[in-house]
C-alpha cells in the first residue's frame, strides 16, 4: 500500500454518461453469479432509476416511478429480482425486477419532507426491516418488510432539539442479534437507539453542522460520520454502548456529502461537495487518494459487492450528471 | 457397290484374287484383294478369314528380301481384315502376332530402332493393335502365358522402343497406343474382357518381368525433351501409372506366397525369366519405383501443359488408390504432388487434385492409415525444418510450390497437425520459415509522405464501401499469388491448429522484437480469420471448431496487445516528432508523474521509444505499415466476431477513430477501411451510424484521454473523426466532451494549443455545416426570386419620372450620405437597425431566440471565439494561422446571433487589426480572409473601425507594392506579396460593398486602386482591381463613373442647353496610356448596366459637380 500511495491517482476506469440529471444515489448489485453481469442501480434528479450494464456500460433498463421527482435512496432485495426505491415524491417503491419485469409492486408513503435516506437490514429469509424518516419532523420510524407493520417509532426526549434526522445506519452485532439504528441529527449529533426497546442509548455531539452521512463499522464497533464542515469525525462505541469521539479527521474543503466503508473495512470513501471523492484507510484513517475528476458537487460513492476482491469497484454519482466508476486498492 | 452377304458369294469373289495373290506376290495384287474385301460384309469375311489371311500370311513368311511397298499393303490389309473379324483360334493368334513382330525386326537388336520405313511401322504397330482387339477374351489370354513371356518380351521391347525413339508422333502414340493395349489396359471405346482375380494375378505375374524396362523406358519419356509435345506426355504418364498400379496392386500382393512354387522342369529356362513377386522383390521394386515417382512428380508437377498436370493427379491418385501399402515410400512424394496442385493455376486441375485429395481424406485413407498419416506428418516436419532455408533460396515459383505443398500438407493433416505443432523446435521453424518470407519492404517513400487532406471521399461518408486492404510489398518475393498462398496457410493453421498454443507463439514473437512484429500481426491476423472459419477452402471440418468466448477471449487479448501505448502511437511522421520533442521540455518528474497510471511501465518505455533521436524514413514506414497491420487486424477480428464485436466495441473503436484521423494518408485510408469493416459485421448501416450508436464509449474515451498530456492529441483526433463522419444529431452527444475540451485548453494553453486547434476546427466546421450551410440552403431556396421582384418595381418608376423631383430626391439622398459619413447624425443607428433587421426576416426569430437563449452550438461557437481570440497573438506562426481559420468559422456560424456577434468581433478586433498590420504575410492573408467574413457578416459594424485601423495601412502597402508588381517577372504570381495583393484586391471590393463606407474612403480605395488597372501589371491583379471598381459602381455611381472618366474620357459631352457650360473633364482628350484599356473596359460596363436600369444616362447624366438643371 505504501507503493501505491507514491502513485498519482488514478483515472476512472470508465464513466457512465446519459443519466441527464444529477445523480443522489448509487447502488451495486454483482454478486449473481456468472451469466449475470454486474449492474449497477442509479437514481437521479429527474426521478429516474436507471439499471446500467456493467459490461456494456449502457443503461439496460429505466424505471420511472417517482413522477418526476429525485430519487435519493435505492437498495435491492432477494438478489436483484427486487428494488426498494425512495423518492422526493415521498414515496418508497418496491419494483418487482424479476425476468425482466419492471413495475411497482408495493410503496410506503412517507410524510416526511427532508433528505434523510432510508435503511435497510435484513432479519431473516424474507424478513427486512427498514429505518425512515417518519411523519414527525424529528422522529424515525421502523418498519418491517414486507408486511409493513411499525415495529417501533423512535422518539428523541422532550427538549432535545436534535432537528431532523439526517442520516441513518440499521445494524446489528452478530446475525440475530437485537438490532441497532445509528443516526445523524441536524444538530450535529449521532445517537445509537436500541430498537427493541426504542429507547436512545448515546448521544455524541460530533459536530457543529448537520450530519450528512454516516457509516458503521459493527466489527470494529467504530463509525464515520462526515458533516457540511471541514471535518469527518470517527467516533467508537465502548462495551456500555456509550458513543466517544475517536479522532478527527480535518479536511481541506467543507462539505460531506457520503460517506461509505467498503466491506472488507479496509479503506472509505467520502463525497465531497469540491467535487472531489476522497479515500481514506479505515484502520487509522490515513489519506489515500483524492481522486479529482467530476466538475460538480460528489453526491454519492458506492462500493461494488462483487464477490472477487480484484474486480470491486467504487462508483460515485455527481451533480455533473456523471458516474464514474473506479478500480482501487482492490489488489490485496 | 454389290456387297456380298453369304460366305458363297464372298468366296466366288474373294477367290480368284487370293490365288492370283499367293502366285503372284506384288504390291497390285495385295491392293486387288484390298479392294474386293471392301464389298465383302463382315459376317461373311468372318467365315472367309483364314482363307482371306493365309496368301497374305504367305507373302510375310516367303523367305528373302521384301520390298517394303509390300509388306506395308501387306499388314495393312491384314489389318483391315482383323478389325472387322475376330481371331477364334489360339494358333492363328499366336502366329500372327509372333509373324506381325518380326516385321519389325531388326537384325541389330533391340537397342536401335527398327530401319523399316515410317509408313511400315506405323502399319505394323496398327496391326498389332487390331490384332489384340480382334482376339476373343479367352482366346486372347492364352497369349499370357509363361510359355509365351519370350514372345510378349520381345513385343513390349519393341514397342517401347519405337515409342522412346521414333521421330513422328503418330508412331510414338500409336505404340503406347498398342502397348496399352498388349498390357490389357486399352482405354478404347471397345468391349475389353475384365480380367477375374486368378487372371489379373497370372498376368501381374507375367508382367512383373517387364516391370523394370516398362518403367525405366517410361519415366524417361515422361521426364524427357519438352518439346515432344504434351500428348506423348501424357500417354506415358498413363501407361505408367497404369502398369505400375497392376504389378504392384496391394491387392494382387497381399495374397501371394511366400514361397515360390516349383518350377516345372520343362520350363526351367521361361521360369529364369519369371519374377516372382514375394516381399523382397515389392520391397527392392518398390525402392527403385520411389527414384521414378520422384523424378516424373518433379518434372511434371511444373510442366507448362495443364493437361500433363492433370495427368499427374490420376497418376497420383491412381497409385494411391491401389498400391498405397506397396509403395509407401513413394506416397509422400504422391501427396506432395498432389497438395502442390491443389492451387494450381489450371482450374481443371485445381478442382480435379482437391476432389481427389478429398476423396483421400474422405476415405480415411490418411487418418486411418496410420503409415500415411505418419507419412504426412514425417513430410511435414521435414518441409517445417526446410522451411526457412527454401524461403531465402528459392525464388518466387519454388516458394510458390514450397508453401503449396505445405498448404496442401497441412489441409490433409487437419487437427493431427497438432502433433507437428506441439514440438517447440517445429513450430519454431514454421513461424521463422513465416516472419521471413512475410518481411515486409519499407523503403517506399510515397507512404511516409502522403498526408491526409481535408475531408474525405464523400462516398465513404454515405455508402459502405469493402474496406480494402493495402497493397503489401515484400522483401523477398514478388509474385502477386504468393501471399494468398501465405495468408491462406496460416487460416488453415487457425482452422485446425490449437489456437491458443498458436497465438500464444506469435504473440511471443510479436512482443520479442520489432522485426518481427509485423509478420507476427499479419499472421496472428489470418489465425483468427482462419480459427472462425472465414476465407478458407478445406477438405474436412474440424472436429471442434473453438467457442464464441473463446474466440472472444483470444482476441481481447491480441487487441489488448495492439492497441497499447508501445504499439499503437507509434511515430509515422515528423511532425509528430517535433511533437514529442516540444513534450521533452516538460521536466522529466512531471511526464513521469502524469503518465505513470494503470499501464504505467509501458508508456514511459513507449514515450522513451518515440523520443528517440531522428527517426528514419525507413523505421516511420516500418511503423506505418505495422499500424496498417494491427487496423486490418481489427477488421479481421470483427469479421470473425460478427455482432459479438459489439461489445469489444468498448476498447477498439475509439483507437481505429484514432487513426482515422491520423494524418498519414495511408493509415487514415485503412482506419476507415476498418471502420466500414466493423459496420459490416457488426450490422451498422454506416459509418455515422455506427459512431452515433457508440459516441458514449467514445466521449468516455476522449474524456479520460483528455485529463493526460500525452493522450490529448489522440483524444483531439478522434473527436475530430467523429465530427467528420456525422451530423447535427452528434451534436448533444458531444457537448459534454467539447466543454471537456475546452476546459482543457484552458489549463494548458502554451503547450497544447496546436493540437487542440485543429479540434476546435474541425468542430467549428462541423458547426458551420450542420447549423449555418443548411439553413442558407434553405434560404437560399426561398429568396430565389426576391431580388428580381425588389429591383423591377424600384426601376421602372425612376424611368418614368426623370424630372426635378428625381434630381431633388438625389440631391437630399446626397446631402445625407455626407453627413452620415461624417458621423454628426445623432438619429444614425435607429435608421442603421431598422433596415438590418428588415433585410433578413429569417433570421429575425433565430435572432429573438438567441436573445433569450443562445442555441447550444452558437453557444459553443461563442466559447471557441473566446478562446481564439486569446490565441490570436500565439508566438507559433502555425497556431496563429489555424487560430484565424477557427475564427472564420466561428463567425459564420455565430452569425444568425447578431447580438453576441458584434460583442465577440469588438473584442477580436484590436488582436484581428494587429494580424493585419503586422504580421507575417501568411497571417496577413488569413486575416485579411478573417476580415473579409466577419465584414460580410457584421456589415456596417465595423466601417469605422475598418476605415481608421486597417484601410489605410493596406491602402499604403497597395500602393507601395504597385510599383514592385508593375515591373515583376512571371515568376511574380508564386510569391507571398502578389498573393497578398491579389487578396485584398479581390476582397476590397465587397468590403466596400457591406461596409457601406463612406465617400472618403472609397476615394482612397478608388485611388489605390487605379494603379492597378495599368496594363502592366500582372493580369490577375488588373482583374481584381477592375473587380474593385465593379463593386465600387454599386456602392456609388456616379462617383466612379466621375473618377474613371477623369483618367480617361472616351465621349464629348454636349450641354443640352446653350445656357450652360460645357462638361470639362479631365480625361479628355488625353493621349492613349497604360490605363486607357481597362478604363474603357469599365466604363462601358458602366453604361451597360445604367441602360439596363434604363437610366437614360447618355442624354446628359445627372452631375454632381455640373450646375443644376433650371
Amino acid at each position: 500500500m505504501i507503493a501505491t500511495m507514491a502513485l498519482p491517482p488514478p483515472d476512472p476506469e470508465f464513466v457512465l454518461r446519459g443519466t441527464a440529471a444529477p445523480v443522489h444515489t448509487l447502488h451495486f448489485s454483482c454478486r449473481s453469479q456468472e451469466p449475470e453481469f454486474p449492474i449497477l442501480f442509479s437514481g437521479s434528479a429527474n426521478g429516474l432509476v436507471q439499471i446500467w450494464n456493467l459490461k456494456t456500460h449502457r443503461v439496460d433498463k429505466t424505471l420511472d416511478g417517482h413522477g418526476g421527482k429525485s430519487v435519493y435512496w435505492v437498495e435491492t432485495i432477494r438478489g436483484r429480482d427486487e428494488l426498494l426505491s425512495q423518492g422526493r415524491d415521498q414515496k418508497i417503491c418496491l419494483w418487482d425486477l424479476a425476468e425482466g419485469r419492471s413495475m411497482v409492486t408495493d410503496s410506503v408513503s412517507m410524510d416526511s419532507v427532508g433528505f434523510c435516506r432510508c435503511s435497510l437490514l435484513k432479519m431473516a429469509q424474507d424478513r427486512w426491516l427498514i429505518a425512515m424518516p417518519a411523519d414527525d419532523p424529528d422522529e424515525v420510524q421502523v418498519l418491517e418488510l414486507p408486511s409493513k407493520t411499525s415495529v417501533c417509532t423512535l422518539k428523541p426526549e422532550a427538549g432535545a432539539k436534535l432537528g431532523m434526522p439526517m442520516c441513518l445506519k440499521l445494524w446489528q452485532p452478530g446475525f440475530g442479534a437485537c438490532p441497532f439504528l445509528m443516526a445523524g441529527y441536524e444538530d450535529g449529533s449521532v445517537i445509537l437507539w436500541n430498537l427493541s426497546m426504542g429507547k436512545m442509548l448515546s448521544r455524541l455531539a460530533c459536530h457543529q453542522e448537520p450530519v450528512m452521512s454516516l457509516d458503521f463499522d459493527s466489527e470494529k464497533a467504530k463509525g464515520v460520520s462526515g458533516s457540511s464542515e471541514k471535518v469527518l469525525s470517527v467516533w467508537s462505541l465502548d462495551e456500555q454502548q456509550n458513543l466517544k469521539v475517536h479522532k478527527t479527521h480535518e479536511l481541506i474543503n467543507s462539505g460531506i456529502s457520503d460517506v461509505t466503508i467498503r466491506q472488507d473495512r479496509k479503506i472509505l470513501a467520502t463525497a465531497g461537495w469540491d467535487y472531489r471523492i476522497r479515500i481514506f484507510g479505515w484502520k487509522k484513517m490515513k489519506p489515500l487518494a483524492v481522486l479529482d475528476f467530476h466538475t460538480a458537487t460528489v453526491h454519492c460513492v458506492s462500493f461494488s459487492d462483487h464477490s472477487r476482491p480484484s474486480e470491486r469497484l467504487l462508483a460515485a454519482g455527481s451533480k455533473d450528471h456523471r458516474i464514474s466508476i473506479w478500480s482501487l486498492y482492490n489488489q490485496t | 457397290m454389290a456387297v456380298f452377304d453369304t460366305p458363297q458369294e464372298a468366296f466366288g469373289v474373294l477367290r480368284p484374287v487370293c490365288v492370283q495373290l499367293t502366285k503372284v506376290q506384288t504390291v497390285e495384287n495385295v491392293e486387288r484383294l484390298q479392294a474386293q474385301l471392301q464389298k465383302v460384309n463382315a459376317a461373311a469375311l468372318q467365315e472367309l478369314q483364314e482363307y482371306v489371311l493365309f496368301p497374305l500370311r504367305f507373302t510375310l513368311k516367303t523367305p528373302g528380301p521384301k520390298r517394303e511397298r509390300l509388306v506395308q499393303s501387306v499388314v495393312e490389309c491384314i489389318r483391315s481384315i482383323l478389325s472387322v473379324t475376330c481371331v477364334k483360334k489360339q494358333d492363328l493368334l499366336h502366329e500372327l502376332f509372333s509373324e506381325l513382330c518380326t516385321c519389325l525386326s531388326s537384325p541389330s537388336g533391340l537397342k536401335r530402332p527398327p530401319p523399316q520405313s515410317e509408313e511400315v511401322k506405323l502399319t505394323v504397330i496398327q496391326a498389332l493393335q487390331a490384332l489384340m482387339h480382334s482376339a476373343y477374351g479367352d482366346i486372347l489370354l492364352s497369349l499370357y502365358q509363361p510359355s509365351t513371356l519370350p514372345h510378349l518380351g520381345f513385343a513390349v521391347s519393341l514397342l517401347l522402343a519405337l515409342a522412346e525413339q521414333e521421330k513422328a508422333k503418330e508412331i510414338r502414340t500409336s505404340a503406347l497406343k498398342c502397348l496399352q493395349a498388349l498390357l490389357l489396359h486399352c482405354d478404347c471405346q471397345e468391349y475389353h474382357r475384365l480380367l477375374d482375380k486368378e487372371e489379373s494375378q497370372r498376368c501381374g505375374d507375367l508382367f512383373a518381368s517387364f516391370l523394370p524396362g516398362i518403367s525405366i523406358t517410361l519415366s524417361r519419356m515422361i521426364t524427357g525433351d519438352i518439346k515432344q509435345g504434351h500428348m506423348i506426355t501424357v500417354s506415358a504418364i498413363k501407361l505408367f501409372y497404369q502398369t505400375v498400379g497392376f504389378i504392384m496392386a496391394d491387392e494382387q500382393l497381399r495374397r501371394f506366397p511366400e514361397k515360390k512354387e516349383k518350377p516345372r522342369v520343362e520350363q526351367s529356362r521361361i521360369a529364369d525369366l519369371m519374377v516372382h513377386r514375394g516381399p523382397d522383390w515389392v520391397q527392392s521394386t518398390a525402392d527403385k519405383l520411389s527414384l521414378l515417382i520422384h523424378k516424373i512428380v518433379e518434372s511434371s508437377s511444373v510442366h507448362q501443359h495443364w493437361k500433363v498436370r492433370l495427368e499427374l493427379v490420376e497418376l497420383a491418385h491412381h497409385l494411391m488408390l491401389k498400391s498405397s501399402q506397396s509403395l509407401v515410400a513413394s506416397v509422400g512424394q504422391l501427396l506432395k504432388a498432389l497438395v502442390g496442385l491443389v492451387n494450381d493455376d489450371s482450374p481443371k486441375v485445381r478442382s480435379r487434385s482437391s476432389e481427389v485429395l478429398r476423396s483421400i481424406a474422405e476415405q480415411k485413407v490418411i487418418t486411418e492409415n496410420r503409415a500415411l498419416a505418419d507419412v504426412l506428418s514425417e513430410n511435414l516436419h521435414s518441409l517445417a525444418t526446410a522451411l526457412p532455408r527454401l524461403m531465402t533460396s528459392q525464388d518466387d515459383q519454388g516458394k510458390l510450390s514450397t508453401l503449396n505443398v505445405l498448404l496442401g500438407s497441412l489441409k490433409l493433416l487437419g487437427s493431427k497437425m497438432n502433433i507437428v505443432l506441439n514440438s517447440t523446435a517445429h513450430l519454431h521453424r514454421l513461424s521463422k520459415a513465416l516472419m521471413q518470407v512475410l518481411e515486409l519492404d519499407v523503403t517506399d517513400v510515397k507512404i511516409v509522405e502522403e498526408r491526409r487532406q481535408g475531408e474525405l471521399p464523400a462516398s465513404l461518408q454515405h455508402g459502405l464501401q469493402k474496406g480494402q486492404a493495402q497493397k503489401k510489398y515484400f522483401r523477398f518475393f514478388t509474385d502477386e499469388r504468393i501471399f494468398p498462398l501465405l495468408q491462406q496457410v496460416c487460416r488453415v493453421l487457425g482452422y485446425y491448429g490449437n489456437l491458443y498454443l498458436l497465438v500464444d507463439h506469435f504473440m511471443g514473437l510479436y512482443s520479442e522484437s520489432v522485426a518481427f512484429r509485423k509478420q507476427a500481426a499479419l499472421v496472428l491476423n489470418e489465425l483468427i480469420t482462419g480459427a472462425a472459419g472465414l476465407g478458407l477452402d478445406v477438405l474436412h471440418e474440424r472436429e471442434a471448431a473453438p467457442s464464441m468466448d473463446d474466440l472472444k477471449g483470444t482476441i481481447t487479448s491480441i487487441l489488448e496487445e495492439y492497441t497499447d501505448q508501445a504499439n499503437w502511437h507509434l511515430v509515422t511522421s515528423t511532425e509528430e516528432q517535433e511533437e514529442a520533442n516540444d513534450k521533452l521540455a516538460i521536466p522529466p518528474s512531471r511526464l513521469r508523474a502524469l503518465t505513470e497510471g494503470a499501464h504505467s511501465s509501458s508508456h514511459v518505455l513507449s514515450s522513451a521509444a518515440a523520443l528517440e533521436p531522428n527517426p528514419t524514413i525507413r523505421s516511420m514506414n516500418s511503423n506505418i505499415w505495422q499500424l496498417c497491420i494491427q487496423l486490418e487486424g481489427v477488421g479481421c477480428f470483427t469479421h470473425a466476431l460478427g455482432k459479438e464485436f459489439r461489445v469489444l466495441l468498448m476498447s477498439a473503436l475509439y483507437p481505429v477513430l484514432e487513426k482515422a484521423g491520423d494524418s498519414t494518408l495511408f493509415i487514415s485510408q485503412t482506419a476507415t477501411g476498418t471502420m466500414v469493416d466493423i459496420c459490416q459485421a457488426c450490422g451498422y448501416g454506416s459509418v455515422q451510424q455506427l459512431i452515433s450508436e457508440n459516441t458514449d464509449y467514445l466521449v468516455n474515451g476522449i474524456s479520460l484521454s483528455l485529463r493526460r498530456v500525452a493522450h490529448q492529441p489522440h483524444a483531439s483526433r478522434v473527436l475530430e473523426t467523429m465530427l467528420r463522419h456525422s451530423d447535427a444529431s452528434l451534436f448533444p452527444l458531444v457537448k459534454d466532451v467539447i466543454q471537456d475540451v475546452l476546459f482543457t485548453l484552458d489549463q494548458s494553453y502554451d503547450s497544447q494549443a496546436a493540437s487542440f486547434l485543429r479540434v476546435l476546427h474541425s468542430l467549428m466546421a462541423a458547426l458551420a455545416r450542420w447549423f449555418v450551410l443548411a439553413r442558407q440552403n434553405e434560404q437560399q431556396q426561398g429568396a430565389q426570386t426576391s431580388p428580381g421582384t425588389t429591383q423591377l418595381p424600384g426601376a421602372i418608376p425612376t424611368a418614368a419620372t426623370t424630372t426635378g423631383q428625381d434630381v431633388e430626391r438625389f440631391f437630399l439622398d446626397y446631402v445625407k450620405q455626407k453627413q452620415i459619413a461624417e458621423g454628426n447624425l445623432p438619429d444614425m443607428e435607429e435608421e442603421e437597425v431598422f433596415p438590418a433587421t428588415a433585410e433578413e426576416p429569417q433570421g429575425n426569430d433565430t435572432g429573438a431566440e438567441g436573445e433569450a437563449s443562445l442555441p447550444a452550438h452558437a453557444q459553443v461557437a461563442k466559447d471557441v471565439m473566446e478562446r481564439c481570440i486569446h490565441l490570436l497573438s500565439d508566438k507559433s506562426l502555425r497556431v496563429r494561422l489555424k487560430v484565424l481559420d477557427v475564427l472564420e468559422l466561428g463567425v459564420t456560424v455565430l452569425h444568425p446571433h447578431d447580438n453576441h456577434l458584434l460583442p465577440m468581433a469588438h473584442r477580436a478586433w484590436p488582436a484581428l487589426v494587429t494580424r493585419l498590420i503586422n504580421d507575417d504575410p501568411l497571417a496577413v492573408l488569413r486575416a485579411f480572409k478573417v476580415l473579409c467574413t466577419l465584414a460580410e457578416k457584421c456589415g456596417d459594424f465595423l466601417r469605422q473601425r475598418f476605415s481608421k485601423d486597417v484601410l489605410p495601412k493596406l491602402a499604403g502597402s497597395l500602393s507601395s507594392q504597385a510599383p514592385v508588381s508593375a515591373r515583376a517577372g512571371p515568376v511574380y504570381s508564386h510569391t507571398l506579396a502578389f498573393k497578398l495583393q491579389l487578396a485584398v484586391l479581390q476582397g476590397l471590393g465587397p468590403l466596400c460593398e457591406k461596409l457601406d463606407m463612406g465617400e472618403g474612403d472609397l476615394n482612397r480605395v478608388a485611388g489605390t486602386c487605379l494603379v492597378y488597372l495599368s496594363a502592366r501589371q500582372p493580369m490577375k491583379l488588373q482583374e481584381a482591381a477592375r473587380s474593385v471598381f465593379l463593386h465600387l459602381m454599386h456602392v456609388d455611381p456616379d462617383a466612379t463613373w466621375l473618377l474613371l472618366n477623369g483618367v480617361c474620357c472616351p465621349h464629348r459631352y454636349p450641354p443640352p442647353h446653350a445656357s450652360l457650360r460645357p462638361v470639362q473633364l479631365s480625361g479628355m482628350g488625353r493621349p492613349r496610356g497604360e490605363l486607357t484599356d481597362n478604363v474603357l473596359h469599365l466604363l462601358g460596363e458602366l453604361e451597360q448596366r445604367e441602360r439596363a436600369m434604363l437610366w437614360p444616362r447618355t442624354q446628359g447624366a445627372p452631375e454632381p459637380h455640373g450646375p443644376p438643371p433650371p
